[in-house]
């Protein structure tokens, strides 16, 4: 029988497929009776969409523009 | 990346490997915003995220001949440029701080969590916009993990390479490179969760 500690202990190879069938059974029945553990769960699936959004990085046109300039400099003279 | 995009860039690549500047230059400029922002993420330095989107392009131009096109050329310039950005941290020998020192869930004796979350903001991922606040905590949270949890996050969750690319260019083992995963999630699920609880 997990806890609420088993269960996150074991969300990544669950949320990857990779827990045998007897874990996840046991996983399964925590969660059946374990709201917060539910919200949990939802909210470790739903960190790395957010952290990706907050994350994005565009490049600035003066750095674009180094860039281009560098990449001439160098394929010129090959 | 769309199936389009990834046509495209082998019609340019087959180009540019036919010594046509121009059609590099047009890869370069579709891949350029996911190299920089690679490459500024894991380093956090904008001069050397600027060198390293240099050195990326320069070698991939460099070694285009021996690209055979098993893989897109995305995903291909997005590994060097994670070696790179790699490289660059083992020279500066920035130290690592223990992962004690990572935030994760509390727990009971028992082993019951001890504080429930907040809420359920898993719907908030899906929303278009991030709020500027939450982007703000995100970003402090994930300069904050230790060293080697960061590199590992960031090259998974966020750039999309797979545990056996990470587990070969970080040099640990594949179980080691999703331990370290699941504590920078919990870690960063929990700022996140702090967040929720002030606003």
């Amino acid at each position: 029988m997990f806890n609420c500690k088993d269960s996150i202990d074991s969300l990544l190879p669950f949320l990857e497929g990779e827990m045998s069938p007897e874990e996840e059974e046991h996983l399964r029945v925590h969660l059946n009776g374990c709201p917060p553990c539910v919200e949990f769960v939802r909210t470790y699936r739903a960190t790395s969409g957010l952290c990706r959004k907050a994350l994005v990085k565009s490049m600035p046109p003066e750095v674009a523009g180094r860039l281009r300039a560098f990449l001439r400099a160098k394929l010129e003279t090959k | 990346m769309t199936d389009v995009t990834v046509q495209d860039d082998r019609e340019l690549l087959a180009r540019a490997q036919a010594g046509d500047m121009s059609a590099f230059e047009a890869l370069v400029a579709r891949h350029e915003d996911k190299v920089y922002g690679l490459a500024l993420r894991m380093t956090r330095s904008e001069a050397d995220a600027a060198e390293i989107t240099q050195d990326t392009f320069l070698s991939a131009y460099q070694h285009l001949a021996e690209f055979r096109g098993e893989a897109a050329f995305g995903s291909w310039v997005h590994r060097i440029a994670a070696n790179n950005a790699l490289m660059r941290l083992r020279r500066q020998k920035v130290l690592d701080i223990v992962s004690d020192d990572l935030a994760g869930p509390e727990f009971t004796d028992r082993g019951s969590l001890a504080e429930p979350p907040e809420s359920d903001w898993s719907r908030r991922a899906d929303d278009q916009l991030l709020d500027e606040e939450l982007g703000r905590a995100i970003q402090v949270a994930t300069d904050a993990l230790p060293k080697g949890y960061r590199e590992v996050f960031l090259l998974k969750d966020v750039e999309g390479l797979s545990y056996e690319e990470i587990s070969e260019m970080v040099g640990i083992s594949v179980p080691a490179v999703k331990s370290r995963l699941h504590r920078a999630r919990l870690a960063l699920r929990e700022a996140i969760d702090a967040f929720y609880k002030e606003v």
